[in-house]
């Protein structure tokens, strides 16, 4: 049985820079896997090349068993694999509807026809709270209204597995928690959802299992309680705080 | 190799000079200001004017000129860019560029008629020449020896200067990341206007030298920022190497194709390059994968 | 519109020659304004060279008028000729971006130029080409007006197609709209190649109706020019902006140049520069004409670009 998404041994340099080093992820179907790490650590660089907006340098990508680490970004999210941006990135002058549309068109294997499509596109706006919004221009929404419609974009295309990029930052607590539970409904549906977040309470709900990256490396992985006790993690964020308190204390 | 060779190769290498030079403006101009001037060619004609007026009325040979022109052209561009550049410096990048485009092709079709209007005839190149040298058993021109080395050393203490001062380090940083150039205070409005100042003194400077081997028309600047284009395109974006590499490439190849195959035909060698970059390296000679 | 064809459609019996002949003009800029705007607005692409598509069309023509061939013949080997090209070249151009994709589309047109005057043999050199002379204005009236027509259909409902949204979405975000299933690739070279059928077309009329072209004509600064101005003056991304800014710049031209003998580039040039300064999303997203538009149902791609 093949995992919705494996990485194989992902290695990813920019000129002299490592920005991923030996990454393996397995990810299971219907699971939501959430990714944390400090700032720099390679997370959206990660999804940059799962879905296929950067080739690896080393390594391989594989969907559903099937090898997709040198196919385009619209073969792979044709196939399924469909994402949002860390700084929403809308299509500016286009309206909501025309933003979810583009998704519903072209992101599928098999568009439905106009009417049927306009149709599906207003209740995916529905579904994410921007029934009202379809005709506002999309570079004139809020910061939620731009989040929430980056996801309606990606779920327009009918993904398998759902990239959300840090989907939560710069919200209210209520903002956050309507966002939660949309995701929760979103995997009853059957998506895969693979999650970039530094908001702990978000990872806690949501996430069965998180991996944690820091400078590019995979430092730890598991449930979510044991994860952030780990101390590795806690120094990777942190820094070497305890000792340094030790030695300054004299202890 | 023949004598005639080794002529065809400097006058390639000198033309390429003078190519490199102003391509060389441009591309520290796009590095900071993101905004490709269509103009450019213009200030290389007009600098190639003032060299032919203050040579004809005041003496003045054309290595004194060429760095006459440079104050006075940095000034000139600094008021271009704050007339035209700076208002619209701040559009998001689509608007920004339908806007850079009208903007400064507007002012290169404005130059090239006001011009057209003052000065009716083309400008032939200036007659000034050093009696000829010899270098190893070949008759060389001393004059544009002297031009050669002359633009060597003005692109070598330029990219001194981009090392080693202030406002030349600002330069490199804003071309690498403007959002962390303003993090780290440096004054992007000034440096910007400085740079494009400076950009278009070295398009002046060359085109001083310009004048003492070509004649000059109006109507010259718009293929000429084509083809600093094309070599900007082919030394690689955002390399300055890059950039005089190409020029000289350029002029010896422009050079050849007169020679051999005929002059109606050097035109088409910048475009026939520019395509050729774009299809086996498209990020050019010296530039980096994105 | 309905209204309009009745007028047009009777001129000719109405009107001096002089008048069919500003309006064929007119129809000619326009139709390499509508067609321009294809890739300048709708894909985002600035193709300052799209004149290089009129030009090939009209020598093509131009020779095979002289070989002996009819006219539908000439015009569908010229379409075809500069579709061919069109599709060769915009595999290399579309690697670059933004203000160089501009200024090598715009070196293109020199290229072709010097080509063009360099075989001497086939199209006559810098003396230019005559076809076989005859007084075509009447029809060529009539085939220009169905022409641009056609193209300004065309272009309407090419904004409301899917396809239309695929260039959009290229124009505002190409990255993303690869991560979203467009094939980006394709479509830019697709677009390149259909704006260039009017285009041709039109410059196939151009010559038959002329008898003569020489390559300053059909690839010289004002024909390069012009058509891209009247879509930006009218308003980019718009099937309606082309044609304001078509029929206003005529206009202006038509009682401007008479009056002032000189300085015609450099008027040009200041138009361009106060354009892009104030505003350069046309005159079509202006406060007084924008909501006009938006009542008639002409106004749905009005929200790209704001003016100043």
């Amino acid at each position: 049985m093949a995992y919705a998404l494996e990485c194989k041994e992902i290695n990813k340099t920019f000129g002299g820079l490592d920005a991923l080093r030996g990454i393996n992820l397995k990810v299971t179907e219907g699971e939501i896997l959430g990714i944390i790490g400090p700032n720099g650590a390679g997370k959206t660089t990660l999804f940059n090349i799962i879905s296929g907006a950067l080739p690896p340098t080393r390594g391989k990508v594989f969907f559903k068993g099937r090898d997709i680490s040198s196919m385009g970004a619209p073969k792979i999210c044709k196939l399924g694999i469909a994402r949002t941006y860390q700084l929403v990135r809308p299509f500016h002058s286009l309206t909501a509807l025309e933003n979810v549309l583009v998704g519903l068109c072209f992101g599928r294997s098999d568009p439905p026809p106009r009417e049927a499509g306009v149709a599906e596109a207003m209740d995916i706006l529905g579904f994410m709270g921007l029934g009202d919004k379809g005709n506002k221009a999309s570079g004139s929404l809020t910061l939620v209204e731009k989040k929430h419609l980056e996801i309606a974009r990606a779920l327009a295309t009918r993904p398998d597995i759902l990239l959300l990029d840090e989907v939560v930052s710069g919200l209210t607590p209520t903002e956050m928690t309507r966002t939660i539970d949309t995701i929760h409904q979103i995997q009853t549906r059957g998506v895969t959802v693979i999650m970039i977040e530094h908001v702990l309470r978000v990872v806690m709900e949501l996430c069965k299992r998180i991996v944690v990256l820091n400078y590019g490396v995979q430092i730890a992985e598991g449930r979510p309680k044991d994860v952030v006790n780990d101390p590795k993690v806690i120094v990777a964020y942190l820094g070497k705080v305890e000792s340094d308190d030790q030695e300054i204390w004299g202890d | 190799m023949p004598p005639d060779l080794i002529q065809l190769l400097v006058g390639g290498i000198l033309l390429g000079g003078i190519y490199g030079l102003a391509a060389f403006g441009l591309s520290i101009t796009f590095g900071v200001l993101n905004v490709l001037n269509l103009a450019h060619g213009e200030f290389l004609m007009l600098g190639a004017l003032m060299g032919y007026v203050l040579f004809t009325a005041f003496g003045l040979n054309p290595f004194i000129s060429a760095m006459a022109v440079i104050p006075i052209f940095i000034i000139a561009g600094i008021g271009f860019y704050f007339l035209l550049l700076r208002p619209i410096s701040e559009k998001p990048p689509h608007q920004l560029l339908v806007a850079s485009i009208l903007v400064t092709l507007g002012a290169s079709l404005i130059i090239e008629d006001l011009t057209a209007f003052f000065w009716e005839r083309p400008v032939t190149g200036i007659a000034y020449s050093l009696p000829p040298l010899e270098l190893a058993g070949v008759v060389v021109s001393s004059t544009r020896f002297l031009i050669l080395m002359f633009i060597f050393f003005l692109a070598f203490s330029l990219q001194l200067y981009l090392q080693k001062t202030y406002v030349g380090k600002s330069i490199r940083g804003i071309t690498q990341c403007l959002e962390g150039a303003k993090v780290v205070g440096i004054p992007i409005v000034f440096v910007s206007a400085l740079t494009f100042g400076l950009g278009v003194a070295l398009a002046a400077s060359a085109g001083v030298f310009y004048v003492t081997l070509f004649t000059v028309t109006p109507i010259m600047g718009i293929p000429l920022s084509v083809k600093y284009m094309c070599i900007v395109v082919l030394g690689g974006l955002g390399s300055l190497v890059g950039s005089v590499v190409g020029g000289l490439i350029l002029g010896v190849a422009e050079s050849f194709t007169a020679y051999f195959i005929g002059a109606e035909w050097s035109p088409t060698i910048a475009f026939i390059l520019l395509i050729l970059i774009l299809i086996v390296k498209p990020e050019g000679l010296f530039g980096k994968k994105e | 519109m309905i209204l309009l064809l009745g007028p047009l459609a009777a001129l000719p019996w109405l009107a001096v020659s002089y008048t069919l002949t500003l309006i064929f003009f007119l129809s000619v800029y326009l139709t390499l304004a509508l067609s321009y705007d294809i890739v300048g607005g709708y894909l985002g692409y600035i193709n300052l060279g799209h004149s290089t598509s009129f030009g090939l069309g009209a020598y093509t023509t131009a020779i095979l008028l002289n070989q002996g061939c009819s006219l539908a013949v000439a015009l569908g080997l010229a379409i075809l000729l500069a579709a061919v090209f069109a599709t060769l070249v915009s595999y290399p151009l579309f690697r670059l971006r933004g203000a160089y994709f501009a200024l090598a589309t715009f070196g293109l047109i020199s290229l072709i130029e010097v080509v063009v005057t360099n075989l001497r043999d086939l199209t006559g050199g810098s003396g230019g080409i005559s076809t076989p002379p005859g007084n075509n204005l009447l029809p060529a009236y009539y085939l220009a007006i169905v022409i641009v027509l056609v193209t300004m259909v065309f272009s309407y409902y090419l904004a409301r197609s899917q396809f239309g949204l695929a260039l959009f979405s290229i124009r505002e975000d190409e990255e993303v709209s690869r991560a979203f299933g467009v094939p980006t690739s394709f479509y830019k070279c697709l677009a390149f190649v259909i704006s260039s059928v009017p285009a041709s077309l039109i410059g196939g009329v151009y010559v038959w109706n002329m008898t003569y072209i020489s390559p300053h004509s059909v690839f010289g600064l004002e024909i390069a020019l012009s058509p891209i101005v009247m879509a930006m003056l009218g308003g980019s991304g718009t099937m309606v902006g082309p044609v304001f800014g078509a029929i206003f710049i005529t206009l202006v031209q038509e009682f401007l140049w008479t009056k002032v003998p000189y300085f015609h580039l450099t008027m040009y040039g200041t138009v361009l520069v106060l354009l892009g300064l104030f505003m350069p999303g046309g005159l079509v997203r202006t406060r007084w004409i924008q909501p006009l538009l938006q009542r008639l149902g002409l106004g749905e791609e009005l929200t790209y670009f704001k003016n100043s």
